[in-house]
Parts: C-alpha cells; sequence; structure tokens
C-alpha cells in the first residue's frame, strides 16, 4: 500500500526527521537534532509544533446535520453551542469504539468531525449508511491540514502571526494568515495551552513556516509522534487502537464523560448503559512504577496475590517524571492506591495504581 | 562516526581492547536507532558472558533492544553513571556512554569482530 503524505512532507524531510507509518500516512517519528525527549521538554516549557495533517476530515452539512452527529455519536451535542469543539466517541452496536473524535460545531448545518487517520473512512461509511436526505458527509481527509501548536509559548507564537488566541478552551475562532483562512480551536493531545490550526492543505507550508518563524524566539521545535505519544501518556488521554478499541468501551476506558448518557438514541446505548450498571467489565487505570520497570502495551498485569489481573494497553517513560507510567485494563479487583507487578519481560516491576493524569494538566 | 581502533559486533556494540579487557558499547547507528534512551540494565559485575548471549537492555522512549555480549569473559566493570543518565548513551556513545569492561578469556579470538571499514560496509553505507 502506497503511503499517504501530509503536504508538509518536504519540511519533515529538510529538517531530518525519522518517518514512520501511522495510519496509513508517513508522518514523522522524531526530528534530527531534537529527539522524542528534547520535544516533549519543548511543548512543557516552551512551544511545539505537530503536524497531524494525518488526522482525518469529515465535513457533515445541510438540514438535520447536528441531529444525525448528535443521534449516532455517543457524547451530548448540546453541551456546546456555535464555535465550540467536543471530545465524543463513534460506538458500535455492542458498545466497541470505532473511533475517537473532536466534533466542532460551525453550526446546526455545518459540522467538522476529526477523527484517527486509520478510522476516518469507517467512521465516515457508518454516518453516509444512516443519514437522511439533505444531510451530506464529505470526507475532506486529503484536502485539509492540521497543525498543533502547544505550549506554555503558544499564545505568543499564534499573536505573532495575527490569529485570535485567548478564547476559551475547546472553541475555536476563524482567523486569517495572509489570504487563507484558518480555524484556530484551542484544543490539543498534549495536556498544555495550546492550539490546532485546521487549513486547507495548500496553506499548510505557509502555516507551518510561520509558526516555525513566529516561534524562534520562543525556542519553538517540531515535534514528531513519539513526543505526541509521551505527551498524551502523561495526561492519561487515551488512544484509540491501544487504550479504546473494539474491545474497550468508554465504560472500561473511564471515558463516560464523553457520553450523554441522557440522551435517547446514539450508537452502542443499550450495551453501554448495561455495562455501566452491570459494573463487571474491567476499568482502565493509570500505573506508575516505584521502580525502573517500563510498561508497554501488552504486558501483562499481576495482582497482590500473583493472580493475573489485567493488561498494560499503553505505557511509555515519562521524561517529566522520569519514571515508568501506563495505561492498564484492570479487573475490578484492583483499585486506585493498590500496588501491581507487571511483567516486563520476564521481571517481576512494581507499580501503583494510580487515577491519570500522571503529570497536572496546565490545558486551561 | 565509526573510529578506526574499535571493533564492531554485528548486533551493533563496539569493542575497545586493551591488553586483556574489552570496553564495550553501542555503536552511533546504534544509538541513532534506539532514540533517546532512558534505562540502561547492564550485567552484574563478575558475571561470566559469551558473544551472543543477551546481557543486559537498552530501553528508549519508544522501544527496548537486548544487549549482547560482543566477546567472551567477565564483567570486571560497569558503567554506574548510566544508572541517572542514560542519555549519555545518546550522547557519547564512544566515550562517557561506554557499557562494560570484560576480562577477556584467554582463547578469545575476536573473530566475529568488524573492523570500522567492514562494520560500515555492514550498514549499507
Amino acid at each position: 500500500m502506497t503511503l499517504l503524505r501530509s503536504p508538509l512532507h518536504d519540511r519533515h524531510v529538510a529538517l531530518g526527521a525519522k518517518l514512520a507509518e501511522f495510519g496509513g500516512w508517513e508522518m514523522p517519528l522524531e526530528y534530527a537534532g531534537g529527539g522524542v525527549l528534547a520535544e516533549h521538554r519543548a511543548v512543557r516549557e516552551a512551544v511545539g509544533v505537530f503536524d497531524v495533517s494525518h488526522l482525518g476530515t469529515l465535513r457533515v452539512t445541510g438540514e438535520g446535520a447536528a441531529a444525525l452527529v448528535d443521534g449516532t455519536l455517543t457524547n451530548d451535542l448540546g453541551r456546546i453551542g456555535p464555535g465550540q469543539a467536543q471530545y465524543t466517541l463513534c460506538c458500535d452496536e455492542s458498545g466497541g469504539v470505532v473511533d475517537d473524535l473532536i466534533v466542532y460545531r460551525v453550526s446546526d448545518t455545518d459540522l467538522l468531525l476529526v477523527p484517527n487517520a486509520a478510522n476516518a473512512a469507517e467512521v465516515a461509511r457508518r454516518l453516509v449508511a444512516v443519514a437522511p436526505a439533505g444531510v451530506d458527509i464529505t470526507d475532506l481527509h486529503e484536502d485539509e491540514a492540521i497543525i498543533a501548536v502547544q505550549g506554555p509559548a503558544s499564545d505568543a507564537v499564534l499573536q505573532a502571526m495575527g490569529l485570535p488566541t485567548g478564547h476559551d478552551y475547546m472553541a475555536f475562532e476563524s482567523g486569517l494568515l495572509g489570504d487563507r483562512r484558518v480555524t484556530v480551536c484551542r484544543s490539543g493531545y498534549t495536556g498544555e495551552v495550546g492550539y490546532e490550526l485546521v487549513v486547507e492543505a495548500d496553506g499548510a507550508l505557509a502555516v507551518w513556516d510561520a509558526v516555525m518563524a513566529a516561534g524562534e524566539t520562543h525556542g519553538v521545535r517540531a515535534c514528531g509522534l513519539g513526543a505526541r505519544d509521551t505527551l498524551r501518556t502523561e495526561m492519561g488521554y487515551p488512544l484509540h487502537g491501544q487504550d479504546l478499541s473494539l474491545e474497550i468501551s468508554p465504560v472500561m476506558a473511564r471515558s463516560g464523560w464523553a457520553v450523554g448518557w441522557d440522551k435517547p438514541a446514539f450508537w452502542g446505548r443499550d450495551a453501554l448503559v448495561a455495562q455501566r450498571e452491570d459494573k463487571t467489565v474491567p476499568l482502565l487505570r493509570g500505573l506508575r512504577a516505584t521502580g525502573r520497570g517500563i510498561p508497554r502495551a501488552g504486558m501483562t498485569v499481576l495482582g497482590a496475590s500473583g493472580e493475573p489481573a489485567g493488561t498494560v494497553t499503553s505505557g511509555t517513560f515519562s521524561p517529566t517524571l522520569r519514571t515508568g507510567v501506563g495505561l492498564a485494563l484492570l479487573d475490578r479487583s484492583v483499585g486506585f492506591g493498590d500496588q501491581v507487578t507487571v511483567d516486563v519481560r520476564g521481571r517481576a516491576e512494581l507499580f501503583d495504581v494510580v487515577k491519570p493524569p500522571f503529570v497536572e494538566a496546565s490545558t486551561r | 562516526m565509526y573510529p578506526d581502533d574499535l571493533k564492531y559486533s554485528p548486533e551493533h556494540e563496539w569493542v575497545r581492547i586493551d591488553g586483556d579487557t574489552a570496553t564495550v558499547g553501542i555503536t552511533d547507528y546504534a544509538q541513532e536507532q534506539l532514540g533517546d534512551i532512558v534505562f540502561v540494565q547492564l550485567p552484574e559485575t563478575g558475571e561470566d558472558v559469551e558473544p551472543g548471549s543477551v546481557i543486559g537492555e537498552l530501553e528508549s522512549t519508544k522501544s527496548v533492544s537486548d544487549l549482547f555480549a560482543p566477546v567472551s569473559g567477565q564483567v570486571i566493570s560497569r558503567n554506574e553513571a548510566l544508572d541517572s543518565s542514560p542519555e549519555v548513551v545518546n550522547s557519547d556513545p564512544y566515550g562517557e556512554g561506554w557499557l562494560i569492561k570484560v576480562r577477556v578469556d584467554a582463547d578469545e579470538q575476536l573473530d566475529d569482530l568488524m573492523d570500522a571499514a567492514a562494520y560500515e560496509a555492514s550498514l549499507g553505507g
């Protein structure tokens, strides 16, 4: 399969990026002269810029567009108004997660969905299958670029670019860079103050170059998917395909806050309500190493008496804490405050079971 | 990038021979492939090692690699500084980022090791 490339591909190559396949796209993992730790630090202490153009973009338009989204995806669209965005989930009828995504509510007849690269087509297919006449679903995956500017200096960088800043968390505003319209959303996947800039693909170079130029005095670094993963893991943000999946429901992932439980209908509602009331499904919890072990996805977690108690779904070295952290799907017998053992390639490493985030979020 | 005074293993370790002592580290190529190293697990002093056996691990933010013994002998020293500063393996792989010192067995021929030119050629140029 030929990998898709971001409109910023040449910039990544010029910056000496190590490229990797992600969701069918060839994207930067880390950059020369940086590396995951330096890129991670730039976001926590200054500002980092990520090309996340692999993320999908689906536009849902027409009379009934908002009702379609509200009646299918989990979150209650009524919690946000025009100009606001929301984290939500696309579940199947058994409550498994087809994808997690962001919905931008431009108006009741114009919504932008941002699903993950690998799942964008499937989300589109499911929506198209049930869309009433008059609602159009347009896949803009390769037509739109998304650039995330994240970190305490992101306000200053965007101000220098003449783009809107300072709006509420998860709100978006429209700005201009030259003659390019840029949607600026106060959102991200790092736990820092930051923005995600949506621009037509042929405007991506101009936005990227402007961020790098405006960020120079603030120590901006281009950041790859490696740092994106360590940053989101420190926040305990789930990654679809690891911590959320067709097998790991929002109830299990403790993502019930993104479900509109009072809504009469959304995909997976009956199964999820049953799981929530049943209280037997395993739950996603945080693991923090007490020793030197670094948990990795797929490793077995053992309870106090050595019995299997679950599986690590994500794990990494936390650059901020300088210790191993991870997320694990654990049986109900394990709770916060307990200590568990993870089989780290034959070594028994101890971890505290904690409630994420591992590092305090500064998104607001 | 690949000093001429060192020998190299197919598993991307370098060996500096000084009398009967071999200092072992990983090559610049290996540290570059691993990315930022965050945890180094080394064999204990006194442990006997033989070529090809797994004697430790190098873990980066994103992956784990086994460390293989490039020679046979007994571990006489390990780089304790890497417990607190594993990143030195990235920044100075041939110097401060050394891993272990081994007293090489008398009958060790070092036959499986390459010189710098052969190692570089093995990387495909």
